[in-house]
């Protein structure tokens, strides 16, 4: 039996005849961009995250750019943020004119608090936590670092929809946070989107006019802006999926409850929440020693399993022209040689996760 | 009669075949980047006449990935028209360049003969408009281009389907930009837009920006950021290109019909010359008229949705006053924007609405 590391296929198919539903809706009423669709996706997300504010853009990507741009972060600013994220992060960092500083993971494979203030100078304006794999960073002690030095909070909430730390929801505690709704996400698209949440009425003004070229109506611009507007036929998607998003997130958390059960944690490290956290377990990352040898013997049981990254982002090619590169974060590159994708979604079976269990179990007596 | 401008209730009334692709895509959830879209990249570049095509979230991106591409940034100047969509000046903006705006000539485009007195040691880039589908005089610009060594980067948002002796728009300046907007001649259901260009190297930086810079997965060669084509849109766009040239046929037809009606109602309405060897797109068919603003008011109340594009030239917006462009001489632009008026003439109006929309200005005119 070949079991995957997702179940993108089989949740769109389900879906199949709701999605073209909902697009067909959309269609018949002859406007394409920032729709009636779209202002509901909105005041959704704003009911599920307890957010005053939400603006459906682009890309999770475009979320995080007009986060950095709304605070006014440019040229010769730096932000703090984690070398374990997806590439867009720096990205975005870098496209508005900034510096990234990074700070090293700990364990939990989220930016080390304690490292935070020996990064801190005067050009810093922001931090940037990553709630990576849906797992929120100790939000209350990164704000509190903030304040004491005037810093700015952007959350990088693009995998953290539907995650909590102490009871709120991620992007409740910061300025301002990026979500996306890239088709890897729990609350997923047919394709690329984001969302920006803040309870920060001016940061909110400012990007609504900045995403929409800068239009107060059709014939006044206040600003020179771009055109980041969530494609309104995925918002009506992201609206049914949303009714769907608890239960799916519980689902997932289940099955990560089962895999804490049956694994022998002897050699593989497995995330648990602490009293604080809710993770909307958006990929499931384990700490593996031998890694490698884990990951081929699985694969040549039908296992699929993936390295989610096996290169920090001050190691790429892309850090070199920037310096980057030579920063030093052990933690970072040593966890990167460890951590391990496994197979998880919400329509794994029990009979499955007990075939991976037993694999993995199998691996590390036999070797 | 009800004379629309928005024709989107027509456009996409038959969409059988678009919802049979999409069916399948959604059963191989190929959403990122995708097979459509390479497709569609592919057939675009063809139908254009370049070697090379990178599709885009939407116009304005595919403007800013032009500019981009050729490194422009703070202290850099680009060279633009003064009557244009906002985000001509958005996108030179967002590259942290300075916009300067140049005239608009009697055919509403670039005046390219007031173009270099505005070069300077800053001058990067001119970014000629092909606005409202016409087009400026390229072969005029890609030598005082040549002279000066600058780029040409084309604003070909609304010139899909348009020919300048037979050659597409964005086919003159190294690498150009194209929308897909509901609104244009090929057009999304949604947002869209393209970049062209003949140049290898600048092809696969544009690729691997659009994309967070990834060579692969584990692999990122340069910081970018994400500027992907919706996979949805990739497919109605392929349907699109399928029927973009009748599209551009019933345009031209509808024009030349409006253009013989209103001949004879000069002097109150101005129609711009239509040169020899240019094929407009008509994504807005315009004229100066007298007494626009009642003009408009009358037309709308006889449900015909006339627009102004527009009103206020990009110089006198409150944006251009934040940012300190402080550039002033449009006195053609500023003179059009009192005047400027754009009939629907979309593909979906028959001889009857042409011919009710001519009557109704003529008694408008007849009425005073």
């Amino acid at each position: 039996m070949k079991i995957e590391l997702i179940d993108l296929k089989q949740r769109y198919k389900e879906e199949s005849s709701q999605i073209l539903t909902s697009i067909k809706k959309v269609l018949s009423k002859g406007h394409l961009v920032l729709t009636e669709e779209l202002n509901n996706f909105e005041n959704n997300i704003c009911k599920y995250t307890g957010s005053k504010y939400c603006l459906g853009l682009n890309s999770g990507t475009d979320a995080l750019m007009m986060s950095l741009w709304a605070l006014g972060i440019g040229k010769g600013d730096e932000v703090i943020t984690s070398p374990t994220s997806f590439v867009a992060t720096i990205g975005a960092i870098i496209h508005v004119g900034a510096k990234p500083i990074f700070v090293d993971i700990s364990d939990d494979l989220n930016m080390d608090v304690s490292k935070i203030e020996s990064k801190i100078t005067k050009k810093t304006k922001a931090i940037m936590p990553v709630h990576w794999a849906g797992k929120m960073c100790s939000m209350d002690k990164i704000v509190k670092i903030a304040k004491k030095y005037r810093l700015k909070v952007i959350e990088d909430a693009a995998q953290g929809m539907g995650s909590y730390y102490k009871k709120k929801h991620a992007g409740t505690y910061s300025d301002i946070a990026a979500f996306s709704t890239h088709p890897l996400k729990n609350l997923n698209g047919l394709g690329d989107g984001g969302f920006i949440t803040t309870n920060n009425k001016q940061l909110y003004e400012k990007i609504k006019l900045y995403r929409n070229h800068g239009m107060k109506s059709r014939d006044n611009v206040h600003v020179f802006g771009v055109n980041s507007r969530l494609d309104v036929l995925n918002a009506e998607v992201l609206n049914f999926r949303l009714k769907k998003l608890k239960s799916v997130i519980l689902k997932r958390r289940r099955n990560i409850s089962i895999y804490q059960k049956l694994i022998n944690q002897k050699n593989i490290k497995i995330p648990y929440d602490t009293k604080d956290q809710f993770s909307s377990c958006v990929i499931f990352l384990c700490l593996c020693e031998r890694r490698d040898e884990l990951q081929k013997y699985l694969n040549s049981k039908g296992i699929q399993s993936l390295v989610y990254y096996g290169t920090p982002l001050h190691k790429h090619y892309a850090s070199k022209i920037d310096g980057l590169h030579r920063n030093k974060l052990p933690v970072s590159e040593n966890l990167a040689k460890k951590v391990l994708a496994l197979p998880h979604h919400q329509n794994l079976t029990i009979k499955q996760i007990k075939i991976v269990c037993r694999e993995i179990n199998k691996f590390y007596k036999i070797s | 009669m009800l004379v629309p401008y928005n024709y989107l209730p027509y456009e996409f009334k038959n969409t059988r075949i678009i919802f049979k692709e999409w069916k399948k895509l959604i059963k191989t959830t190929d959403f990122t980047l995708g097979s459509k879209m390479l497709e569609f990249e592919k057939k675009f570049s063809k139908y254009i006449g370049v070697k090379y095509c990178v599709a885009t979230n939407n116009g304005t991106d595919a403007l800013i990935l032009s500019l981009k591409a050729l490194g422009i940034k703070k202290g850099d100047e680009v060279i633009t028209v003064c009557n244009t969509f906002y985000a001509t000046v958005g996108a030179i903006v967002a590259c942290g360049a300075k916009p300067v705006l140049i005239d608009c000539d009697s055919r509403y485009q670039i005046d390219h003969k007031k173009i270099i007195s505005k070069i300077t040691k800053k001058t990067k880039v001119i970014m000629p408009v092909h606005w409202g589908g016409a087009s400026p005089q390229m072969n005029e610009i890609i030598k005082i281009a040549k002279k000066y060594k600058i780029h040409v980067v084309e604003d070909a948002c609304m010139g899909i389907g348009a020919k300048i002796y037979g050659k597409s728009p964005g086919t003159f300046g190294i690498v150009n930009a194209f929308s897909m907007h509901p609104l244009k001649s090929l057009n999304v259901m949604g947002d869209g837009g393209m970049v062209v260009t003949d140049n290898k190297r600048i092809y696969n930086w544009l690729k691997k920006y659009r994309n967070h810079g990834m060579i692969d997965r584990d692999h990122i060669d340069i910081w970018g950021i994400n500027m992907r084509l919706q996979p949805l849109q990739a497919i109605v766009a392929l349907e699109g290109l399928k029927k973009i040239d009748s599209v551009i046929k019933k345009r031209n037809e509808n024009a030349k019909k409006m253009d013989n009606l209103l001949l004879n109602l000069s002097p109150n309405i101005v129609i711009p010359k239509r040169p020899k060897g240019y094929r407009e797109t008509f994504a807005l068919y315009m004229c100066l008229v007298t007494n626009r603003d009642k003009l408009l008011k009358y037309l709308i109340k006889n449900k015909i949705e006339a627009k102004i594009h527009y009103p206020l030239p990009l110089n006198k917006q409150k944006a251009a006053k934040n940012l300190k462009l402080n550039q002033r001489n449009f006195t053609v632009a500023n003179e059009q924007a009192k005047k400027i008026i754009t009939l629907p003439i979309h593909q979906y109006l028959s001889k009857k609405h042409i011919d009710y929309i001519a009557q109704k200005i003529k008694n408008f005119y007849e009425k005073k």
